[in-house]
């Protein structure tokens, strides 16, 4: 193990040369409006974004969802904004998994949820992409078993591209972070495309402005 | 496998009498190549990106041996297990022997071309551990027991009816092979089980990040989030040279690797793994494994063939290739088909072993054409044509012909008394200007070759006729 890793090592380091890297690429898109862009760049991929004023109509608008969804079990991540609104006390009629706080079992009830509810740690717009961040109160498999996805987030997450994400990146990374740029999908069956594979089938993202 | 001439031939002869087969290449390959040229196209400075990334790909293999060690300390720093494999051996059994550590039973892998070059699932299989392959098309050809034979599309030779069978025996229960949403809903449903119960999750890897210790993972099923989420265990198996310094480089990398492999912008999940589940997470595996798997790569580092490391499998000259698009992904009897396969295949598994493969080239220049990298396929198969003569491998036959012909096209008059000749000789098997050779002597093949013109253009040149 140790020998193979000093061979392979000592093999690469014969080659060494001193190659400059080329100065960072600096990004070259550039949009009028982020969340105009996010809104048409999910829905070309099949994504379900919505964008209003603030964070009272978007809760609204997650109401509405979760009614035409007929929602009964939701697992939600802990996380703001979604911390703030009560979803309990709004919607009494769902069994809701909040993860770190309710009892029972986040992966079994994951795995039989209706819908997962996250925010985001940013949104790119260029691609319609949300990134989400592992950490305390953020659970994996909320956004990732259930059918449905739906992400609420803040207009000022906003990223132009990812050029633009990675280089305002800072500190260290969760183990894990994941880009979603539109719902599970696949073509491996005569180039059909098919929505909904493994991961959510839809994916929906409720942009509101207000801060 | 192998691909020699004869091999090679016999295969390509039988794809290319496939109707089905044939319709199915031309429309997968021709619609990645439209949907690449389309995604590109909306980016104006497309073409100064390559260019930065192939600066990029140069530079940090320059360094590789550094950036490969920033990436194991902060790897190690995150949690993660790092592995050194020399060999395809040697990954399988640092992979297997987790395996026996943990008790593992079942493995949920998701799609990866450097498991398939190794071999892990045969190896899985003799250490008691069943891999499931859960890409749907990598699932398609394990049910089918086949390798894969296309990069990103792995069974762009099945059809629905075939997969519809193949679903059928795997579920007991009937399947339509009308209904391609069907068939896919009852995937995810044979398959969810699987991700559930595996107690180990098997991935490759797009890009290694070395500034944090990254594997960033690329998949559009979202099969990769599963395997890197559901079971306890996360082992990923990558090639050396997939590495980048920085995060500012792995976008540069992700911009460029979807929109050449499917046209996509970005595909729909990618998915960055650093290290274990944290102390405060919810969920996540306890133990992440990363396997450097070596393979022959750091022999190509400082060689003419150095470029190749620069390839990130997007698969996009497999979509433009002539040669593949006709004797599809099986002919190259490697997990790696196409122009980068014809060059990658001889070199990592042995030319002898792969002497076709760097004819299986018409050397028309498209692969180097569409390539995120601008690699130069065409020059190292060149390359690797001359290697064949100078180690050998070349056909005798050949050889003598080369070098009968070179002996007299070095003096006139000779040449002038063979073609002559040619011309007298050729007589009883011109038929309307076309030679009739018998076909076991015809080296063109199926196809006729032409006469001996009456007279050379030699000789009209000196004549003024022309």
């Amino acid at each position: 193990m140790t020998q193979t890793r000093t061979n392979i090592l000592s093999r690469l380091k014969m080659q060494q040369r001193d190659t400059a890297m080329p100065p960072m690429w600096q990004t070259q898109q550039g949009f009028d409006d982020l969340a105009e862009q996010f809104v048409a760049a999910l829905t070309a991929v099949h994504g379900e974004p919505h964008l209003t004023p603030n964070l009272e109509t978007a809760a609204q608008k997650l109401g509405e969802i979760l009614t035409e969804l007929g929602a009964k079990r939701v697992v939600c991540n802990d996380e703001v904004p979604l911390s703030d609104l009560n979803l309990a006390e709004r919607w009494p009629a769902i069994q809701w998994h909040i993860v770190g706080q309710s009892t029972g079992d986040l992966r079994d009830f994951s795995a039989t949820a209706d819908a997962g509810l996250s925010s985001g740690a940013a949104a790119i717009a260029e691609t319609g992409t949300l990134v989400i961040r592992s950490g305390p109160g953020k659970s994996r498999v909320a956004t990732l078993f259930p059918p449905v996805h739906i992400a609420l987030l803040p207009t000022n997450c906003l990223t132009t591209d990812l050029f633009t994400f990675t280089a305002s990146r800072t500190g260290d990374l969760p183990a894990n972070m994941t880009f979603v740029s539109g719902p599970s999908k696949t073509a491996d069956i005569e180039q059909t495309m098919a929505i909904g594979v493994h991961g959510p089938k839809r994916f929906i993202v409720i942009l509101y402005r207000e801060t | 496998m192998t691909a020699t001439v004869s091999e090679f031939r016999e295969r390509a002869t039988v794809a290319i009498a496939d109707v089905r087969l044939q319709t199915a290449l031309e429309g997968a390959t021709g619609r990645f190549a439209a949907s690449r040229e389309a995604a590109l196209a909306e980016l104006p400075w497309a073409d100064e990106l390559r260019d930065h990334f192939k600066a990029m790909r140069a530079a940090t293999l320059a360094n590789l041996a550094a950036h490969l060690e920033t990436f194991e300390r902060n790897a190690l720093a995150a949690g993660a297990q790092v592995h050194w494999a020399q060999d395809g051996a040697e990954a399988c059994a640092i992979v297997t022997e987790i395996a026996r550590r943990r008790g593992v039973t079942l493995a949920a892998k998701s799609k990866s071309m450097a498991t398939e070059e190794i071999h892990l699932n045969a190896a899985l299989a003799e250490a008691g551990v069943r891999p499931v392959e859960t890409d749907l098309g990598e699932w398609i050809i394990q049910l089918a027991k086949e390798p894969p034979s296309h990069i990103i599309a792995p069974a762009i030779h099945k059809t629905k009816e075939q997969v519809a069978e193949l679903f059928e025996r795997e579920s007991g229960r009937p399947q339509s092979a009308d209904d391609i949403p069907a068939l896919t809903a009852e995937a995810r449903r044979m398959l969810r089980e699987q991700f559930l119960a595996a107690g180990m999750g098997i991935s490759g890897g797009n890009v290694m990040v070395a500034e944090t210790g990254s594997v960033v993972l690329v998949t559009n099923e979202g099969n990769g989030r599963m395997v890197t989420t559901a079971p306890p265990v996360h082992v990923a198996v990558i090639g050396i040279e997939k590495i980048a310094p920085a995060w500012d480089d792995a976008a540069v990398w992700l911009s460029l690797l979807a929109r050449s492999a499917t046209g996509q912008p970005m595909s729909i999940y990618t998915t960055v793994v650093t290290g274990p589940r944290r102390e405060a997470d919810p969920d996540g595996p306890e133990e992440v494994h990363v396997v450097l798997l070596d393979n022959g790569r750091s022999h190509l580092l400082g060689s003419k063939y150095e470029e190749v490391l620069q390839c990130i499998r997007c698969g996009a000259c497999l979509n433009v290739c002539p040669v593949y698009r006709e004797a599809g992904g099986h002919a190259y009897g490697s997990p790696y088909s196409g122009p980068i396969g014809a060059v990658i295949s001889p070199l990592l598994f042995g030319l002898d072993k792969y002497a076709a493969l760097p004819h299986a080239s018409s050397l028309c220049g498209a692969c180097k054409d569409v390539c995120p990298a601008r690699i130069d396929l065409p020059r190292m198969l060149l390359e690797l044509r001359a290697d064949l003569v100078e180690q050998g491998l070349a056909p005798t036959k050949e050889g003598a012909m080369e070098k009968a012909a070179a002996f007299a096209l070095r003096y006139d008059k000779l040449w002038r008394v063979v073609t002559g000749l040619g011309r007298v000789g050729q007589r009883p098997l011109l038929k309307n200007g076309k030679l009739q050779v018998p076909d076991q002597f015809n080296p063109a093949g199926e196809r006729q070759l032409p006469s001996l013109a009456k007279k050379s253009f030699h000789d009209l040149w000196r004549d003024g006729e022309v």
